[in-house]
């Protein structure tokens, strides 16, 4: 597992930023009119398409597949929650944004967890 | 000469050391490791603009052979710091211009995820590897575990235009063209990973 302060930070770093803001953008698209299914499917779709244009910054950063992979789930991730709860509630500003952060940090989190895992399959 | 390839690598040649940066920091305790194995004749394949050089230890003799003169044009002036040999070529790994079982081992970083036929650019590698030589590899490959798998299958269509392929088995390939695997050691989940292999001596 990575151990170092530059790396972690970086990757804590990508994975907050890409969750507040595919939170916060796919809010912006969905409200309580739209059906749940299609709203989830929607924020999931902008998400994996926003992570896009974010990824070459924290990859240049921070890392290859260690950068994309957790940040292109959490985009989708983050999409998908936000856009189902945005039917539902009406969510604040910073609600949206801590959570966003939230769920960056959880998925990268299963990632280190899936990392650690897949290690010890080594041949 | 694979033209397309030649002009996509000469094209990324322009902001490769941007996206760079970050990945060679991070990969660089396990890039020196895998290179620390390098004796004897060495064919380095896809130097790219050098930013593996630093990690070569001293005094090898090595060949080192990319697709695009752009590439190899920015790998100069790290090739210069090299503290031992280095000579540095122009040459399509389909079509490698070395007589048979030239090398005594050969060593790749993040290749096989860009060469257009992995198999038969593989088994060049083969030809040119001595009997008993060692293949030393440093790649990213597909995953087998859900989500990376879905990940990296979405992803390879918008990068393969400007770089890799995200979702080859690499480690296949390697049996495919030959090779004997010895170890495959995952750097991250299991898609980055060193693959050892040796080019089995043939008895008839």
């Amino acid at each position: 597992m990575e151990h170092r302060f530059y790396f972690i930070a970086g990757d804590a770093l990508s994975n907050g930023i890409t969750g507040m803001a595919i939170a916060q953008l796919t809010t912006s698209i969905v409200d309580h009119t739209w059906h749940m299914a299609t709203a989830m499917l929607t924020g999931m779709g902008v998400g994996m398409g926003f992570s896009m244009i974010l990824m070459p910054v924290f990859v240049g950063l921070f890392g290859a597949m260690e950068v994309m992979l957790p940040v292109m789930l959490t985009a989708m991730m983050a999409g998908m929650v936000f856009a189902m709860m945005d039917t539902m509630l009406e969510l604040s500003i910073f609600e949206v944004l801590l959570g966003g952060a939230l769920v960056g940090i959880l998925v990268l989190l299963l990632t280190y967890v899936a990392d650690a895992l897949l290690r010890r399959k080594s041949l | 000469m694979d033209e397309s390839t030649k002009r996509k690598w000469d094209f990324s040649s322009s902001f490769y050391d941007l996206l760079a940066y970050g990945p060679e920091r991070r990969w660089a305790p396990q890039k020196q490791n895998l290179f620390a194995h390098m004796n004897g004749k060495v064919l380095f394949v896809a130097v790219g603009t050098g930013q593996d050089i630093p990690f070569f230890p001293p005094d090898q003799n090595i060949v080192g052979i990319d697709i695009s003169p752009r590439m190899l044009a920015q790998a100069k002036s790290r090739a210069a710091e090299y503290n031992g040999s280095l000579d540095l070529r122009v040459m399509d790994i389909h079509a490698l211009e070395f007589p048979d079982h030239s090398f005594d081992q050969i060593v790749t970083s993040c290749t096989f995820c860009s060469v257009p036929n992995p198999v038969a650019g593989l088994t060049t590698l083969r030809r040119v590897l001595k009997p008993g030589g060692m293949l030393y590899m440093f790649e990213h490959t597909g995953s087998r575990v859900f989500p990376f798998n879905l990940m990296l299958n979405l992803m390879t269509p918008l990068w393969k235009p400007i770089g890799p392929e995200m979702n080859r088995d690499t480690v296949a390939n390697v049996q495919k063209a030959g090779f004997e695997i010895l170890q495959v050691n995952n750097v991250y989940l299991d898609v980055v990973k060193t693959i050892i292999a040796i080019s089995p001596v043939e008895t008839t």
